[in-house]
């Protein structure tokens, strides 16, 4: 019964008393409150905790609230797979959310799979994940259908030799792997591929590597903070070319973080604050009103993930067998990343993310009008 | 041509970086003989500080760095008075455990006060910037190359001439001497604090503005680069330790150009290595310093341990072979597997740290050898489970002692850092070496336990797997803690010298008890590949090399019974503490300050 006490002191108070009568229906989220993640899991909170606002302020899911364990992991594989066995035996806990890490997320799937418990990771993007079991779901955009994506904004850009600068993770890996395919398949030569490890924050040995091997344009597929740092560096160390940073770049943070290094940067995303779409709309207002700042791909993931557990309790029943059964069935769930997203039964992802072209102008992500780099 | 110019200034305005880092670290170690961990989070506390300075109240730059010097510098003060100076009287292991709870309490504390989203802390210096090779430089780079070098000068300075310097220098050669002579030596380890805390803030602060981001997770990495930094040049000398800085930013710089970044780290470990074996007081040491072990059997102190009695070890692990049978305790059960995993790393670490004194800082490079031989021998060689386990163990064993053996030579801080300088080569060299290990994608499928064809998965046959491997290897070890060869690594810990007098060939022993440590270390490992069924390289960081130090150091030094109790106290802690979510790790870290205070020697003593 040890709940995390924001998460339960919170949300009773913003449900109408009708809605008391039956008791809230849970999800467990595992995930990183202290230690060197954290910053993602703080992110993950405000997505959750908006969607749930919208949710229970309209009285819940037939009259029962939603709420969310939020069990701290560190996402550090020793921790979440006790937080996994915390889970297993709540019989609260309808569907798992999380981890963020893949060693935390993917040590707790066996534990998940034996108790037919779904472990949904919105973040996980390493292509095992989801064939830990036939309870391991994500939403998480899928790199071997994104990457394409991102070529072909290089190609639309005029990039005939792009320079890849990778972070050394399985998602880093996954990424370069899919744009290096694309791009060959595409008629580009890659000038050089650059992985550097997510501790890092010198990058100028790295551009200098890059710079010379003669690239006509830099493809980052970065986290939104090592992104800015290399955009920056990269303007120090006398690289004029234009760049391109893949979608986890997308954050007001990249703008803060970049200042004037990240100018004219162009970016691709998912999500995009301004698209007219009516539940994005929403979104943003609600965010900006919360937050005082724009949400960015994290919180737009943790907000769809709730929006669809919502759906998926109000369709199937909140019940553990209800949210599998859902997951094989759910179609064209509103979505801000996908605009409507179902889910293929046999990879138990999400296909067709909706992209957007950017370009960061007078410090604000613009659309891009189509025009190339000079 | 031109390239090599711009990498050698690349390597040289990184190396500035890491000079300022390196300072701090190396004056406190130069005066007190600790690896100031906590430097890294006053460095955090210093960009914080700054932060809130420029961006909140608006203060011009001036102002901003000496609010932010004055700050840390108080920070400083409390950090000796609170953490340090109770326990003055004690063995050196005790105040270097009490500054990693210090950075623990301070990192979690910046993150409760700032929340973990990295901010921006940009310049207001100019931003004109010169031309050099390709490249530029700007006028922050000379500010921080300025202050790395006016601190050095004015700390050379200042211990050279001035009065106060001379009791600083008098404490750091003999510090009983000095107080005899009359010296307040309380008031040099305040100042040299001060000092230190105000540098470490102060590049943080810098640092910060060079990279237009500061959060509350820098702390760690700070503190690794600055300790390797300092050990090039020397640890203890002020401007070695800019040189060192120079050289380490150089070496990663040119590591780079020629293998590309993803080997930038290996090459700082392995110069910091290379250094530690062929001149370990630092490549800038001038005659040859004191012996850096300075009296017997001061490192790690001896003292009277607990003498638990049998019977009560017995039924303490029948209870705990009887929990499984109570209902619902499935997630018990998880913790405490945790625990007899963490036990096994921390009886392997007790017997090197304590029973031996080659204190350990690399132990999460043995859990790796450990889960990935295991994996891959399972996975890709078709071994059973149940043999790849052990035979991981005889591959760590082997791995483990043929790695560290370069830092056999060394003694007490040295071995500690060369050892932390090997976790990190492991870690480095299985993120790289893809065809053996899979590179950054990890290994997953890894089969689960099984004995025979019998499947153990299930939470009880995991925790009764993990308990009997304790109990089996730590009977071993308590048994071989009283055997002639017991006696002989306690032996080589009280007095080497003495030892090797009376015959005993240091290295034959040291490798031998790296052998038996690295076996328990790899089973820990592989156990926890099976039980997790995906590993990658940073399933074992060395933040779990310091974890299972403090489980060690908290247990009692060498005392097999303590380093279980110390392993399931801090797998259990923050457990326990969940409730309270993000408040857990502040107060996980004020609980071991605690601890550390009132029983320095560890809860059972050193055996």
């Amino acid at each position: 019964m040890q709940l995390t006490r924001r998460a339960v002191l919170a949300v009773p108070a913003l449900i109408p008393f009708a809605a008391r009568a039956a008791g809230p229906v849970f999800a467990g989220v595992s995930g990183p409150l202290t230690g060197p993640n954290a910053q993602y899991g703080a992110q993950w909170k405000r997505g959750f905790d908006l969607a749930l606002d919208g949710i229970n302020g309209a009285g819940g899911v037939k009259g029962r609230p939603l709420q969310y364990i939020f069990e701290d992991s560190q996402s550090d594989p020793r921790q979440s797979v006790a937080v996994a066995q915390k889970f297993v035996a709540d019989p609260r806990v309808v569907i798992e959310l999380g981890d963020f890490s893949s060693p935390a997320s993917m040590a707790a799937s066996p534990i998940y799979q034996r108790a037919k418990l779904v472990q949904f990771g919105f973040t996980n993007s390493h292509p095992d994940f989801t064939k830990g079991g036939d309870h391991m779901w994500s939403n998480s955009t899928s790199q071997a259908e994104e990457q394409p994506k991102l070529y072909d904004f290089a190609a639309a850009l005029g990039f005939k030799r792009p320079a890849v600068l990778h972070l050394n993770t399985d998602w880093g890996r996954t990424a370069k792997d899919a744009f290096v395919a694309a791009a060959k398949t595409g008629g580009a030569a890659v000038a050089a591929v650059e992985a550097y490890l997510g501790t890092e924050q010198d990058f100028r040995p790295t551009l200098v590597r890059v710079r010379d091997s003669n690239p006509d344009g830099l493809v980052l597929l970065s986290y939104y903070a090592d992104g800015a740092l290399i955009c920056r560096q990269a303007r120090d160390t006398g690289i004029k070319l234009p760049v391109l940073a893949g979608t986890s770049n997308y954050s007001p943070k990249f703008l803060e973080l970049g200042g004037p290094g990240v100018e004219d940067v162009f970016v691709m995303t998912t999500f995009f604050p301004a698209d007219p779409r009516p539940e994005v709309q929403d979104f943003v207002k609600r965010y900006r009103a919360k937050s005082g700042t724009d949400p960015d791909s994290f919180s737009a993931g943790a907000y769809d993930t709730m929006v669809l557990w919502a759906k998926l309790v109000e369709g199937w029943g909140p019940t553990r067998e209800g949210m599998q059964a859902g997951l094989l069935e759910i179609k064209d769930v509103p979505s801000v990343i996908y605009g409507a997203a179902t889910f293929d039964p046999r990879t138990r992802r999400v296909q067709g993310a909706s992209y957007k072209r950017l370009v960061v102008q007078k410090g604000q992500f613009t659309l891009w009008d189509g025009n190339r780099p000079t | 041509m031109g390239a090599w110019l711009d990498y050698t200034i690349n390597g040289l305005i990184v190396g500035n970086i890491y000079a300022l880092l390196a300072v701090g670290l190396a004056l406190i170690f130069g005066v007190s003989h600790l690896i100031n961990f906590a430097q890294g989070s006053i460095y955090t506390a210093g960009a914080f500080i700054g932060w809130t300075c420029a961006q909140r109240l608006g203060t011009p730059l001036p102002v901003t760095m000496a609010a932010v010097v004055l700050g840390c510098a108080a920070l400083g003060v409390v950090i000796e008075r609170v953490g340090l100076r109770p326990l003055a009287g004690s063995a050196r292991i005790a105040p270097l455990l009490a500054t990693i709870g210090i950075s623990f309490v301070l990192d979690q504390g910046l993150q409760l006060l700032y929340s973990p989203d990295p901010r921006s802390l940009p310049s207001p210096l100019p931003a004109w910037r010169i031309q050099v090779g390709r490249g530029t430089i700007g006028a922050l780079d000379i500010l921080i190359a300025a202050t790395g070098l006016v601190s050095a000068a004015v700390l050379f300075g200042f211990l050279r001439f001035s009065r106060l310097g001379w009791a600083v220098r008098a404490t750091a050669q003999d510090s009983e001497a000095a107080r005899q002579m009359g010296v307040n030596t309380d008031a040099v380890n305040r100042t040299v604090f001060a000092i230190a805390a105000g540098l470490g803030g102060l590049s943080g602060l810098l640092v910060g503005m060079y990279y237009n981001h500061i959060d509350t997770a820098m702390s760690f990495q700070a503190t690794l680069k600055g300790v390797v930094a300092q050990v090039i040049g020397g640890m203890g000398n002020v401007p070695g330790a800019i040189a060192g800085s120079l050289l380490l930013g150089l070496t990663e710089s040119y590591g780079v150009a020629l293998f590309g970044s993803s080997y930038r780290n290996l090459f700082a470990f392995v110069l910091l290595l290379i250094v530690l074996v062929l001149r370990p007081n630092g490549l800038f040491a001038g005659r040859q310093a004191m012996s850096p072990e300075p009296l017997t059997g001061t490192f790690i102190a001896p003292s009277r341990p607990w003498d638990v009695p049998r019977w009560a070890v017995a039924v303490c692990v029948l209870l705990a072979a009887l929990l499984p049978f109570l209902p619902n305790s499935a997630y018990a059960l998880q913790v405490l597997t945790n625990a007899w995993l963490y036990a096994l790393l921390a009886i392997s670490l007790t017997l090197v740290a304590g029973t031996l004194g080659q204190v350990s800082l690399g132990h999460a490079g043995l859990l790796l050898i450990g889960a990935y031989a295991s994996a891959l021998l399972a996975l890709d060689s078709g071994l059973p489970v149940w043999l790849s386990i052990p035979a991981a163990g005889f591959v760590t064993a082997a791995l483990g002692t043929a790695l560290t053996w370069p830092a056999f030579r060394l003694r007490s801080h040295y071995v500690s850092i060369a050892t932390l300088g090997i976790g990190e080569i492991v870690g480095l060299v299985i993120l790289n070496w893809e065809s053996l290990t899979h590179g950054p994608m990890g290994v997953t499928g890894v089969p689960p336990l099984t004995a025979g064809t019998v499947e153990l998965d299930s939470p009880q046959a995991s925790y009764w797997v993990a308990l009997a491997v304790l109990v089996l290897l730590g009977l071993m070890q308590s048994r071989l803690l009283g055997t002639h060869l017991g006696r002989t690594f306690r032996a080589i810990r009280d007095d080497d010298v003495a030892a090797r007098a009376c015959g005993v060939s240091l290295d034959r022993y040291k490798g031998l008890a790296f052998a038996v440590s690295g076996f328990a270390a790899g089973i820990s490992g592989a156990i926890s590949a099976h039980l997790y069924s995906y590993i990658n390289n940073e399933t074992f960081t060395s933040q779990v090399s310091v974890l299972a130090l403090t489980m060690v150091i908290l247990g009692g030094m060498g005392n097999v019974l303590g380093a279980v109790i110390g392993a399931v106290a801090l797998t259990g802690l923050p457990e326990v503490f969940r409730f309270t979510a993000e408040y857990r790790q502040l107060i996980y870290g004020l609980v071991l300050l605690l601890m550390i205070r009132f029983r320095p020697q560890g809860i059972l003593g050193t055996a």
